[in-house]
C-alpha cells in the first residue's frame, strides 16, 4: 500500500530531473534505493545488476550495514533477484518464513529481521539488466499499487543505466554495467579509508562521503574513486552535521 | 548458477594451468577464449609500465613494447581511462591516434587491436591487450568474454603480488565478490599508507599465510579484530 502517492510523484519527479546531460548513474541509483524505502514502506532496497560474468552483483543500497550487503552478495547465484532476472517477471511478496527454495538466504534474511522479499525486473525492449530487490519487517505488505509503483522506480532505474543509449547497444550496455560495478568496489575502498581515518562505521563512512559529494556537487562515483585512490584525503571530507 | 559465463573461463583457465610454474598460459587462454590472433598483459603502476606478465608471441610482445617505448596505444589508454578501448581497424581507423604506435603496428601485421583495464574499484593494476591480424570489431560475445578474462586476470595479478612473485597455480584464481574485501583493503591501505591495490595483495598474502578465506580476513579488519599496522610492528 502506497503510504502517500503526492510523494511517489515527487519522487519520480526528482528523479527524472536528475536525468540531466551529466549525471552520474551511481548516485542515482542510490537515490533511488532510498527513495523506494520511503515511498513503498519496505526497510531496505538495492539495486542489483548483472556483471558480464552473469552474476547479479549490488551497485546501490539504501542501507550499508554488514548484514544487508551480505543479503544481496547471496544472490549473487540463487535467490528472488536470480529468478527475476532469468524470467523478467517481478517477484512479489515472497514471504521469507515459508520459503524452502533458498533455505540459505531465507535464514540469513529472517536473522536480518525481514519477512518478506521483493525483486523488480530492470528490463527495457527485451532485456533484462538487474533487478530492484526490497526488504519488509512484515509478510505480504506491497499491494498491487505498490507493486506498480516500484516498476515505476525500477524503470527508472534501467533509463539511468542505459543513460543515453538511443539503441541498445549490447557492447556499450556491458561496458555501463562493468563502469556501475566497478564505482561500487571503488565506493567499498573509500569507505574503508573513511572508516579508518574517522572510527565511523561502513553506513556512516558511506554517509559522510556521500554527503560531501553533494555539498560540494561532485559526482559520488568520482569522489569515491578520488578517496580510494589517494587524491582525496579522508580526513577532508566534510564531517557529518 | 546463474554466471555461466565466468564458470566457463575459470575452468578453462585452471584447466590450461594445471601444473604451470608461471602464469604463462593466462595470455594463451585468454587469446582461446576471446578468439583472437593474440594476447598480453601489461602490469602498470600509476602511469608507469611494470612488466609484460605474459604474451603469447612475437607479435604481442612487440606490441607491448611499443607502447612501452612509445607511451602510447590501447592498453595505455585503457590503464588511464579505466575503460575499455577498441580499434577494430587499425589500417583505416575513424578517429586517428596513437601515430608512433600504429605504423609499426601495422608493420608486424596487426590490423585490429583492443585494450581492456584490469582493475578492482581505485585498484588499477594494468591492460590485457589483444590483437587480430585481420580487421573487424569484437562480436558481443567475443566482448563479453574479454570483459570476464580481464576481470579474473586482474585478481590474478594480485594474487600474484601477494605470493612475491611466486606463481600459486589455479588456486589463485578467484573471483569474490565480498564488499567486505574491499572495505578492508581501503583500511588496509590507510594503515600501512599503501595502494588498494597493494592492499588488496597484502590481504591475499595474509589469507594464504594463515590458511584463511580472504573474506574472513577481511572481516576481522572491518571489525577491527586484525590491525595491519599491528602486524607490521611484529
Amino acid at each position: 500500500m502506497i503510504t502517500d502517492e503526492s510523494l511517489l510523484l515527487r519522487t519520480l519527479v526528482e528523479l527524472a530531473d536528475n536525468l540531466v546531460d551529466d549525471f552520474d548513474v551511481v548516485e542515482l541509483l542510490t537515490h533511488l534505493a532510498y527513495s523506494s524505502v520511503k515511498v513503498l514502506d519496505v526497510t531496505a532496497a538495492g539495486v542489483m545488476l548483472v556483471a558480464p560474468s552473469g552474476a547479479l552483483q549490488v551497485v546501490a543500497s539504501s542501507s550499508d550495514a554488514m548484514r544487508v550487503l551480505e543479503l544481496y552478495e547471496l544472490q549473487a547465484d540463487e535467490g528472488p533477484c536470480v529468478d527475476c532476472y532469468r524470467t523478467g517477471e517481478p517477484v512479489v511478496n515472497l514471504d521469507l518464513g515459508s520459503s524452502p527454495k533458498w533455505p540459505l538466504f531465507a535464514s540469513v534474511a529472517l536473522a536480518a529481521g525481514f519477512r518478506s522479499v521483493h525483486a523488480l525486473p530492470l528490463r527495457l525492449r527485451g532485456r533484462t539488466m538487474g533487478a530492484l530487490n526490497m526488504f519488509g519487517a512484515s509478510p505480504g505488505a506491497l499491494g498491487p499499487d505498490a507493486a506498480a509503483a516500484g516498476q515505476a522506480l525500477a524503470d527508472v532505474a534501467t533509463i539511468a543505466i542505459i543513460q543515453h543509449q538511443v539503441t541498445l547497444d549490447a557492447q556499450t550496455l556491458n561496458l555501463q554495467l562493468s563502469q556501475a560495478l566497478n564505482s561500487r568496489i571503488a565506493i567499498e575502498q573509500a569507505k574503508g579509508k573513511i572508516s579508518q581515518a574517522s572510527g565511523l562505521d561502513m553506513d556512516l563512512a558511506f554517509k559522510r562521503l556521500r554527503a560531501h559529494a553533494r555539498n560540494h556537487n561532485l559526482h559520488l562515483s568520482q569522489l569515491a574513486a578520488d578517496v580510494a585512490g589517494g587524491a582525496v584525503r579522508p580526513d577532508s571530507l566534510d564531517r557529518l552535521g | 548458477m546463474a554466471a555461466e559465463r565466468l564458470a566457463r573461463i575459470l575452468a578453462h583457465l585452471t584447466a590450461a594451468s594445471a601444473g604451470a610454474q608461471t602464469p604463462g598460459p593466462m595470455c594463451q587462454v585468454a587469446a582461446e577464449i576471446v578468439d583472437v590472433s593474440g594476447a598480453g598483459i601489461m602490469v602498470l603502476s600509476g602511469d608507469v609500465p611494470q612488466a609484460s606478465l605474459c604474451t603469447t608471441g612475437t607479435v604481442s610482445a612487440l606490441i607491448e613494447e611499443l607502447q612501452y617505448t612509445m607511451g602510447e596505444g590501447p592498453c595505455i589508454d585503457a590503464h588511464r581511462t579505466g575503460t575499455a578501448v577498441s580499434e577494430p581497424d587499425l589500417g583505416a581507423p575513424l578517429t586517428s591516434r596513437w601515430p608512433a604506435f600504429t605504423p609499426p603496428a601495422l608493420d608486424a601485421g596487426v590490423r585490429a587491436v583492443f585494450g581492456f583495464p584490469l582493475r578492482l574499484g581505485a585498484a588499477r593494476v594494468g591492460a590485457l591487450n589483444l590483437f587480430r591480424d585481420r580487421p573487424g570489431r569484437l562480436s558481443d560475445d567475443q566482448h563479453a568474454n574479454a570483459l570476464v578474462v580481464a576481470d579474473v586476470i586482474a585478481r590474478t595479478i594480485l594474487t600474484f603480488q601477494a605470493h612475491d612473485g611466486q606463481w600459486p597455480g589455479p588456486s589463485g584464481f578467484e573471483a569474490d565478490i565480498h564488499a567486505v574485501v574491499h572495505q578492508a583493503a581501503g583500511m588496509v591501505s590507510s594503515q600501512l599508507d599503501i595502494s588498494v591495490g597493494d592492499a588488496l595483495a597484502r590481504l591475499r598474502a595474509h589469507a594464504f599465510a594463515t590458511g584463511r578465506r580472504l573474506a574472513e580476513v577481511a572481516e576481522d579488519v572491518v571489525e577491527r579484530r586484525l590491525h595491519f599496522d599491528d602486524l607490521d610492528r611484529h
